[in-house]
């Protein structure tokens, strides 16, 4: 479970981020939660989905890792081996909010989970320095939680374009390995390539005005990945 | 005379009106666009601004998801405007003994019900699990007022079976918005001051006293108990049913939660007194509670007290000393036919029953698929698919009659002269007591439906014989030749106890989905 508080100098002078990637970091996830504002990296390495809130009933785009629950098919013995990780693993142990008396005055209050593996007192990145300022680690992640609040923003719209197009579809993925055994793969959707194609100039020319147009065939492109994906299954069960 | 059947006028624009208006309309327009241009299929509802609608008919049965699905109305829409939530059957309270006792009627099949019986298999148990619990997870959830579905469920989709618990006034408000503005209906307001006829008595117009004449080639009349057109106007009487269902008068009255976030029951309580008994249905925003009972056999006052008694009890005092009671008095029947010349009755005009199953909407939602479906081409052959019409609903009143009759046939209760007198031979029709004598020996299955499209499916008899204690005898051939079926049972019955120990501690409560819709909303996939 996780365990936010919110930083301060005060609380976590001496607190350390590990940030080595692996099983014991708690790494170990068959997909994250994604951005449309990075599906271009993304499907360089990832095939990209949408899954279900089962909180809310609401889509959101995933980047898959592995076919089964906890299985990471990037982890190997060197940490997360791809060439680009999603923001939402990056940013963790990191949380960003945003409180203020009205929407023009807004200051961004930063969390973080004390119960994660990735915390440590003595070994990786500190947070701030002796003089209590925030170092450079903690610095840069500030810029990435920033990023990340606003591809927050950007991919509710996309959400709220690709379902009221009809866009998503509900898949099933049968995946046969060369030892003979077959994964199942459900509860994912995909973009509808029928509707996509029969959307009309004008939706198209709004869906490229609001960044949406590119992220949809990023994902379209992200299938080929899949095949990547299985090599490595197969790589892992002879 | 035109000889095409091209405009339909539907007279009376309560539930039954605006939901006929948008199944007919939902299959003659929707494909408008790309059908030919000499498309021209009118639909008129003509509805009085000064008739107040009834508003009974706050249950239906799942056939409304498929209803409204095809009508082209969301669900998130649904249960947002129309104050719905989910029914998934009844829970019966003191109709075998009088007291503490209970059965259920979940509208999802026992499990594996096309391939398997287990009504009798389960006889080996009964002392151990009540039926419906055995074969079927449902009931279980209808104790901790659970929902049938999650928010991440898509619209109409389910994990057990269900229809909803609705508002009927804001029912009819949500069809009559989506039929004019999304279906073309045209919706007339205005009083009719008469019904004009041609030489071989079709109606040929309503008049109307601020929009002239409505001319038509068919007319559903919609108008309520009053039948104004197949009763009034063309005299088709009522076949009463009082000889077989006692009950005639109803108190209805809505009751508020204590508490905003009071729990949402899953099913319609039915708790029989001493004559009658009290249905109690939850919306999200309001109880609505209302005493069924023969005039025969009891008086006004005492229903009431009894209905004060119960709303005491399961809400307060102070709520009881509130309630507005609204009193609603019936002959129960139906009319001798529903389709007449160029004229068919929808609705209350077509007849009326105590709402023990909820079959109001459902026989709504039937004629109007039947008349959207067979429309006739033109007017030769109207006077067959009338002939046909009458058939089928004569057929299903009377199962439901029969149906509704079992609830009261297989009690215990001695208590008052009305539970006795319903046990009486003489108020049992014939059909239904041939299927008790056949029912002692075999339970119903597959073999008892005689159509395909049978109101009450075999299981719904079976929750109803063994939620009552009937027992049906085992046939001694049965334990000799059939092992394996016995063992495929077991097995059944263990399938059913794990998901049911699933369901009950993954689904969320009706309350807490139903906040969640109000937020979210569900998505169509």
């Amino acid at each position: 479970m996780s365990n936010y508080v919110v930083l301060s100098p005060a609380t976590h002078k001496n607190t350390h981020v590990l940030t080595e990637r692996g099983e014991a970091q708690g790494d170990s996830i068959q997909y994250s939660l994604i951005y449309p504002l990075e599906f271009r990296n993304i499907q360089s390495c990832y095939p990209i989905f949408f899954s279900k809130s089962a909180e809310t009933g609401e889509f959101f785009p995933i980047a898959l890792f592995g076919f089964e629950n906890n299985e990471n098919l990037f982890l190997d013995e060197n940490g997360w081996s791809a060439a680009y990780i999603p923001m939402m693993v990056e940013r963790q142990p990191f949380l960003i909010g945003y409180q203020g008396a009205s929407e023009d005055d807004l200051k961004p209050i930063v969390s973080i989970d004390m119960d994660s593996p990735k915390m440590s007192e003595d070994e990786g990145q500190a947070l701030f320095d002796k003089d209590s300022q925030p170092t450079e680690f903690l610095k840069a992640m500030m810029t990435k939680l920033e990023s990340l609040h606003h591809g927050h923003e950007h991919n509710k719209g996309f959400i709220t374009a690709l379902t009221a197009e009809d866009l998503l579809e509900p898949f099933t993925l049968e995946i046969t390995l060369d030892n003979g055994s077959t994964n199942q793969l459900m509860g994912f959707y995909t973009i509808n390539e029928n509707k996509l194609q029969e959307l009309d100039g004008s939706t198209l020319a709004d869906f490229n005005s609001k960044g949406y147009l590119q992220p949809i065939y990023m994902a379209v492109a992200s299938y080929a990945r899949i095949r990547a994906l299985i090599d490595k299954k197969n790589a892992l069960t002879k | 005379m035109k000889n095409t059947i091209n405009r339909i006028v539907i007279v009376g624009g309560g539930t039954a009106g605006w939901l006929s208006a948008g199944i007919i309309a939902a299959e003659h327009f929707m494909g408008e666009k790309s059908s030919s241009s000499d498309h021209n299929f009118h639909l008129v509802l003509i509805e009085s601004p000064d008739i107040p609608t009834i508003g009974v008919g706050e249950g239906t049965w799942p056939s409304m998801r498929s209803t409204l699905k095809k009508i082209g109305i969301s669900e998130t829409d649904f249960i947002r405007e129309c104050s719905a939530s989910f029914k998934q059957g009844t829970e019966f309270h003191n109709w075998v003994h009088g007291k503490d006792d209970t059965y259920t009627h979940p509208f999802t099949v026992p499990h594996n019900f096309n391939e398997t019986n287990l009504a009798p298999h389960w006889q080996q148990l009964r002392e151990k699990v009540n039926f419906a619990n055995a074969v079927n997870p449902q009931s279980a959830l209808f104790d901790k007022q659970l929902a049938p579905k999650n928010i991440a469920t898509p619209e109409y989709s389910f994990h057990v079976n269900y229809g909803y618990h609705l508002d009927a006034g804001k029912f009819a408000n949500l069809l009559r918005q989506h039929c004019v503005e999304t279906l073309g209906v045209e919706h007339i307001s205005a009083n009719m001051t008469a019904i004009n006829s041609v030489e071989n008595g079709d109606i040929s117009s309503i008049s109307t006293d601020t929009h002239g004449d409505i001319q038509g080639d068919l007319f559903i009349d919609c108008s309520g108990s009053k039948a104004l057109l197949l009763g009034e106007h063309y005299g088709v009487p009522l076949v009463s049913k009082s000889q077989f269902l006692f009950n005639n008068c109803a108190l209805a009255t809505q009751i508020p939660y204590q508490n905003s976030e009071d729990p949402i029951q899953s099913a319609t309580l039915s708790t029989a007194q001493a004559v009658g008994w009290i249905w109690d249905i939850g919306l999200p925003t309001r109880r609505g509670v209302g005493h069924i009972y023969s005039s025969d056999y009891t008086t006004e006052e005492r229903a009431r007290s009894e209905l004060l008694k119960y709303i005491a009890a399961t809400a307060s005092e102070d709520a009881a000393a509130d309630a507005t009671i609204r009193k609603i008095t019936f002959d129960p029947g139906h009319r001798e036919k529903f389709w007449h010349k160029n004229c068919v009755a929808i609705g209350m005009s077509s007849g009326f029953i105590e709402p023990l199953e909820a079959s109001a909407l459902v026989l709504v939602e039937l004629s109007a698929a039947m008349i959207a479906e067979q429309l006739p081409a033109n007017r030769k052959i109207m006077d067959l698919v009338a002939k046909r019409f009458n058939e089928k609903f004569l057929y299903r009143w009377d199962r439901i009659v029969d149906f509704l009759k079992l609830h009261y046939v297989l009690t215990q209760r001695t208590d008052s002269q009305y539970w006795i007198d319903n046990c009486d031979p003489s108020s049992i029709p014939e059909s239904l007591q041939e299927l008790m004598d056949i029912w002692q020996y075999q339970s119903p299955w597959h073999r008892d439906n005689y159509h395909v499209d049978e109101m009450f499916p075999s299981a719904s008899f079976q929750y109803i014989l063994y939620g009552m204690d009937f027992k049906t005898q085992l046939d001694p051939r049965f334990k000799r030749t059939d092992r394996e079926a016995a063992d495929k049972a077991m097995g059944l019955f263990m399938e059913n106890a794990k998901r049911t120990e699933q369901l009950v501690s993954s689904m969320p409560t009706n309350r807490e989905l139903i906040n969640k819709i109000y937020k979210y909303g569900f998505q169509k996939i």
